[in-house]
């Protein structure tokens, strides 16, 4: 039977931020209700029929669909002294493929998170390797090497900063990146993007960072920084729908990790914000 | 730098002038060799970077086209 998109878990909340009064939104472009029941559980509602639940990293799942297991793992954020931030969310007016896609793209980074995440002259990508592993179904890119002036929070100076992408879901993301403080260990930034339309979403990070000096605030109020930077270029791209056809685009060897998304995408028939012919 | 770039995948549908298109777009010479449903070769000739753009162009290709594989050898 083949998979939809869905049958794919997607965050619909922040598990500590449910009320008794329901929070009415959309998933794929239907209305949903996530509200808690009785006992303080969350319960998530479509029309009326209720839809299967997960509370993971700190959100609140579920799916329209049937889906093939758990919502996927992420075994480091069980890790002992990792701080786990929740970073709450953000409304973007852009397709929900689109928000991942330039989650992975590593050459922005000079232009957009100028001084932080990138500087120039330092705008050079390096080769780096892709593959989708059939054994999970997921798109990987491992040594990815980047300079970074300020990798993290917790950064002191300029560092060249490894990463490895990971996409275990159409619209969910993890990045693992060099871990400042902890030589050898990986923190892990997520972008977990809840479908709304396919020209709108929201954005729901998560991280699980070894980081004893900063504050939880100081932290998400970094995460926050970078994604807003973010937000403005998602709001003006053109087409908004994500084209699993290049058309006038020219994706570069920097841009292999796009293309292996969007090749998931395309090869999974997983079409919901994206343009199939180019324009 | 002329490499040839034998694709492989479901290749019926609108691949050849898709290629045509997309190489002339990013301004390299492409010769079409033998092919088949599943298989094809181009000569593709321009400078390094162009040809790795050709080949990540065409490994996303039209909708209607599988790429499965892209190997590509100097002439």
């Amino acid at each position: 039977m083949s998979v939809t998109m869905q049958d794919h878990w997607y965050p619909v909340a922040l598990a500590s931020g449910l009320r008794r009064s329901a929070r009415d939104t959309l998933l794929l472009g239907r209305a949903i209700r996530v509200a808690l029941d009785d006992g303080g559980a969350p319960v998530v509602t479509a029309e009326g029929r209720a839809l299967p639940v997960q509370v993971k990293f700190g959100h609140v799942w579920t799916t329209l669909g049937v889906p093939a297991g758990d919502v996927f793992d992420i075994p480091e954020a069980d890790q002992p002294g990792r701080r786990l931030v929740e970073v709450g969310s953000v409304k973007v007016r852009c397709s929900p493929l689109r928000a991942v896609e330039n989650f992975l793209d590593i050459a922005h980074f000079p232009f957009v998170h100028t001084d932080v995440l990138g500087s120039e002259p330092h705008t050079e990508v390096e080769r780096y390797e892709v593959e989708i592993r059939d054994d999970v179904d997921e798109v990987w890119a491992t040594k990815v090497k980047f300079f970074q002036p300020q990798a993290a929070r917790s950064a002191q100076g300029g560092i060249t900063t490894e990463y490895m992408y990971r996409v275990p879901g159409p619209t969910c993301s993890v990045l693992y990146k060099t871990c400042p403080p902890r030589p050898g260990e990986w923190d892990v930034i997520t972008l977990f993007v809840q479908p709304l339309t396919e020209t709108t979403c929201e954005v729901w990070p998560w991280m699980a960072l070894f980081d004893d000096d900063s504050t939880m605030t100081e932290m998400i109020h970094f995460q926050q920084l970078i994604f807003l930077q973010d937000r403005s270029i998602l709001e003006n791209q053109l087409p908004a729908l994500l084209p699993l056809d290049p058309g006038r685009e020219i994706p570069t060897r920097a841009d292999m990790l796009s293309i292996a998304y969007r090749r998931w995408l395309k090869r999974h028939g997983y079409t919901f914000g994206a343009q199939l012919v180019a324009a | 730098m002329t490499e040839r770039f034998i694709i492989s995948g479901r290749l019926d549908g609108s691949l050849l002038p898709w290629i045509d298109g997309h190489a002339r777009r990013i301004g390299v010479a492409v010769d079409f060799g033998p092919r088949s449903d599943s298989a094809m070769e181009l000569r593709v000739d321009g400078p390094p970077a162009l040809l790795d753009a050709m080949e990540m162009g065409c490994l996303l290709g039209p909708i209607d086209v599988w790429i499965e594989d892209i190997r590509r050898e100097p002439v």
